[in-house]
């Protein structure tokens, strides 16, 4: 699951939710699940807030995050643990690690983090600068650049996590405090503990949430910005695909990104490929991504348009069985410590709103058929693909 | 006809009971950690093959021999999708195989075949031996690598083998040919120098059934290190960066309290932690390096040049008041909560688990799989104890002394 986590993150780290049917106006019974792990005295505990940014404050969920990311970082030191955070299009996520003993404690720095911060100008323009950083990191490097601008043909009304120049402006002289209470309901919160913990004890923990605030922020609007102008300079060119597929079975999306993934790897040995499956509360794609010096730029041009049909010519039983248990140990894998083991199943509960997503993923896996991909396939083909490029760049010589 | 017959029994208990020892000595050389609960399985073989066992001018044979002799399985581990690291130690090779349950003895008999059956060949020779090169290349004159080199020569003695970089540099590996791996590799890789470490979701008989039926009887066989000759005198190298290193390390022997040696490394580089009295220090830094019949804590600060010496001062002092009075029982259950939690996660992969274990029965003999997980009870007066027992620093100090004054 590795490439697939990491593919899932690349697809939804960079989008925000604007409107998203089975989250807004009516939310889910907060829920708390343990996916016990006793193999080591630890717990990872990971918190989501299901929720989008308010109108107008497009970033506010991840600028909260950075907020209050120090103070966490502290609290957690106490007891050797870590601390992270996440912003999907689906959640607002933080996750604390440390010794099963100091449960109670760890889900205490957690609860803390439901709270809209209190803090002064300079910790808030410190934390506006990082959240701009990481917008202006996904223009500046070829592969984020590549990747966010298919996400943004392919879901031209996303907005994405890190907001806008625009909503970073109206943030910093917002009060903060209804902002926060536009996002936070206690039942929109999903508590998912992995490790060396009983289900009883977590549910304690966090038997009392804060209370809402009813004085939320004005609805305001949100400028879509334009993602175009200069692409990044790159030493290698770079090509970009994605296509859509909505209705397809995700197991079989999965099986068909890494079929495509084997077959332009073993044709350009010498090239970066990646080939990924997208999946949000948006929809699903599958996104090409390859990197090669200028000279194979072309070749890689042509294989990116006919990527899907080279696919739909090797498919076999044996292929697709191959990459579906390739798919399944990656998630074995990335799984191997709580922390991960807990972002993976809280990552497939929040896109989901089931708890046994990523079970049901996992064996969905197991009993994907070639008819399942070649059906997948033909899913991706009905729509345009989104394609973008970036060229190398050329060195001028002085004469 | 009966003492024929009772010859034949004699034969056959003798062959028994030779066998029985055989699979003994095989299995204390194989520890398992049944966990049902983990997703992979994660096998650490470590090879009794370092420093050593080097021709004094072939430094990094053996980690270059690693590789290539772990390149023939790549292609097959990378069908199974499983991972493989291979890193260099001064008293060994490290091999950590992480797996998919399914699949890791597939995994593990490809590693084992590669390791002590197949033959090298000269292109992934070639190949491997580029590869390290550039990765040396890059990091061996940063200012820790050159700092740490400097530590291991003034505690070792600048001859010992240790004191040499375990994965050679990028000067003696470029001169090492295929010829010099193959001659290493049918020399020093035998199964009789692995000791191996699993842990995941298996049936403990099985997954030794299965190794014992791959190593071969002999006992484990280590080439004794000649004797560390520490420097007597603190060792001032020149280097030409923007920051000075200072390095202090001191020996402890095989009775040593190790868990107690491991806090005082967390609660000293603590003393030293980057806060509002310590803007001058740039980082902070202790470990404990364990090897047969001993070990040493290492504490390692880098400071700005001009202060170098009164750093190298506070240093000792830090552990001299550690030894000299316990620690108050506030502060000490302070350090203690946050360094428990740091060594459990510093364990919450399943291959720095077989890691851990691996390590611990090579060193010790110990297959106690609870204790890698597991700390004793430690209390200020054993701390205490634990930093009264360590001998007097070997001190090392690495800048630009000439211009410190500016």
């Amino acid at each position: 699951m590795l490439a697939l986590a990491l593919a899932l993150a690349g697809g939804i780290a960079a989008d925000t939710v604007r409107a998203r049917p089975e989250h807004a106006g009516e939310a889910p019974p907060q829920q708390v699940a343990v996916h016990r792990q006793p193999a080591l005295p630890v717990v990872a505990i990971r918190m989501s807030l299901l929720a989008d940014d308010p109108p107008g404050y497009a970033g506010a969920g991840h600028l909260f995050q950075h907020l209050l990311l120090p103070s966490l970082q502290e609290q957690v030191r106490r007891v050797g643990g870590r601390v992270s955070i996440g912003r999907s299009a689906d959640a607002v996520v933080y996750t604390v690690s440390g010794p099963a003993s100091e449960l109670d404690f760890l889900a205490g720095v957690l609860r803390s983090a439901l709270r809209a911060p209190v803090v002064g100008t300079a910790e808030l323009l410190s934390a506006l600068n990082q959240v701009a950083d990481e917008r202006s990191a996904e223009r500046e490097i070829a592969p984020s650049f590549v990747r966010a601008s298919l996400r943004a043909r392919l879901y031209p009304d996303q907005l994405p996590a890190g907001g806008t120049y625009l909503a970073a402006k109206r943030l910093e002289t917002a009060r903060l405090e209804p902002v926060w209470a536009s996002m936070y309901r206690p039942e929109r919160i999903a508590i998912l503990a992995v490790g060396d913990v009983e289900p009883e004890a977590v549910r304690r923990a966090f038997r009392t949430l804060p209370e809402a605030d009813p004085d939320t922020a004005e609805t305001l609007a949100d400028s879509l910005p334009a993602f175009g102008g200069r692409s990044p300079e790159a030493t290698r060119g770079w090509v970009g695909a994605a296509w859509a597929g909505d209705s397809a079975s995700p197991a079989a999306l999965s099986v068909a990104a890494r079929l495509l993934r084997r077959t332009l790897r073993a044709r350009f040995p010498a090239a970066q490929v990646d080939a990924e499956h997208w999946w949000t509360h948006d929809g699903q794609a599958v996104a090409l991504v390859m990197a090669a010096p200028g000279a194979q730029l072309p070749a890689l041009r042509r294989a990116s348009a006919a990527a899907l049909d080279s696919v739909v010519a090797r498919v076999d039983e044996e292929a697709v069985r191959g990459a579906a248990d390739d798919v399944r140990r990656e998630m074995l894998f990335y799984g191997r410590t709580p922390e991960r083991m807990a972002e993976l199943l809280g990552d497939f509960a929040d896109r989901t709103g089931d708890r046994g997503a990523a079970q049901a993923f996992y064996e969905a896996l197991g009993t994907v058929t070639e008819a399942d991909v070649r059906t997948a396939l033909e899913v991706l083909n009905r729509a345009p693909a989104a394609r973008v490029e970036v060229p190398p760049q050329r060195l001028r010589t002085t004469p | 006809m009966t003492r024929r017959l009772l010859a034949s029994a004699a034969l056959l208990a003798a062959a028994l009971a030779s066998g029985g020892r055989a699979a003994a000595q095989q299995a204390d050389r194989i520890v398992i950690r049944a966990e049902p609960g983990t997703p992979v399985v994660a096998q650490e073989l470590l090879l009794a093959v370092g420093a050593a066992d080097e021709p004094e001018l072939q430094p990094g044979i053996a980690y270059l021999t690693a590789r290539v002799a772990t390149a023939t399985a790549r292609p097959v581990l990378d069908s199974l999708g499983a991972r493989l690291e291979v890193q260099a130690r001064r008293e060994g090779l490290e091999f950590t195989l992480t797996a998919a349950p399914d699949v890791w003895e597939d995994a593990s008999r490809a590693l084992l075949t590669a390791l002590f059956r197949d033959p090298t060949d000269s292109a992934s020779t070639t190949r491997e031996r580029a590869r390290i090169v550039a990765e040396l290349e890059a990091t061996e004159n940063s200012p820790a690598a050159v700092a740490g080199r400097a530590a291991d020569a003034a505690l070792y003695g600048a001859e010992h083998p240790w004191a040499r970089p375990p994965q050679g540099t990028s000067e003696s590996v470029a001169t090492l040919t295929a010829s010099d791996v193959d001659v290493f590799l049918r020399k020093n890789f035998t199964a009789d120098r692995a000791t191996i470490a699993v842990v995941g979701p298996v049936d403990p008989a099985e997954a030794r059934g299965f190794l014992v039926g791959r190593l071969n009887a002999a006992p484990l066989e280590i080439a004794e290190a000649p004797a560390p000759q520490p420097g007597d005198t603190a060792v001032r190298q020149e280097f030409g960066s923007i920051t000075a290193w200072v390095s202090a390390s001191y020996s402890f022997g095989a009775d040593a309290d190790l868990d107690a040696l491991q806090l005082l490394a967390s609660v000293v580089a603590e003393r030293f932690a980057f806060s509002s009295s310590t803007r001058q220090l740039y980082d902070a830094r202790g470990e404990v390096v364990r090897h047969r019949g001993g070990g040493e804590v290492r504490f390692t600060l880098v400071v700005p040049p001009a202060e170098v010496d009164a750093w190298g001062e506070r240093l000792r002092a830090a552990v001299a008041s550690v030894a000299g009075a316990p620690l108050p029982a506030g502060v000490f259950n302070d350090r203690l909560r946050r360094y428990r939690g740091e060594r459990l996660l510093e364990l919450d992969s399943p291959e720095a688990r077989a890691r851990a274990l691996a390590r611990e029965l090579w060193l010790t003999r110990s297959r106690a799989t609870e204790a890698v997980v597991s700390l004793g009870v430690l209390t200020p007066e054993r701390l205490q104890r634990a930093a009264q027992s360590l001998k007097a620093p070997v001190m090392v100090y690495l800048g630009p002394f000439e211009n410190a004054e500016h």
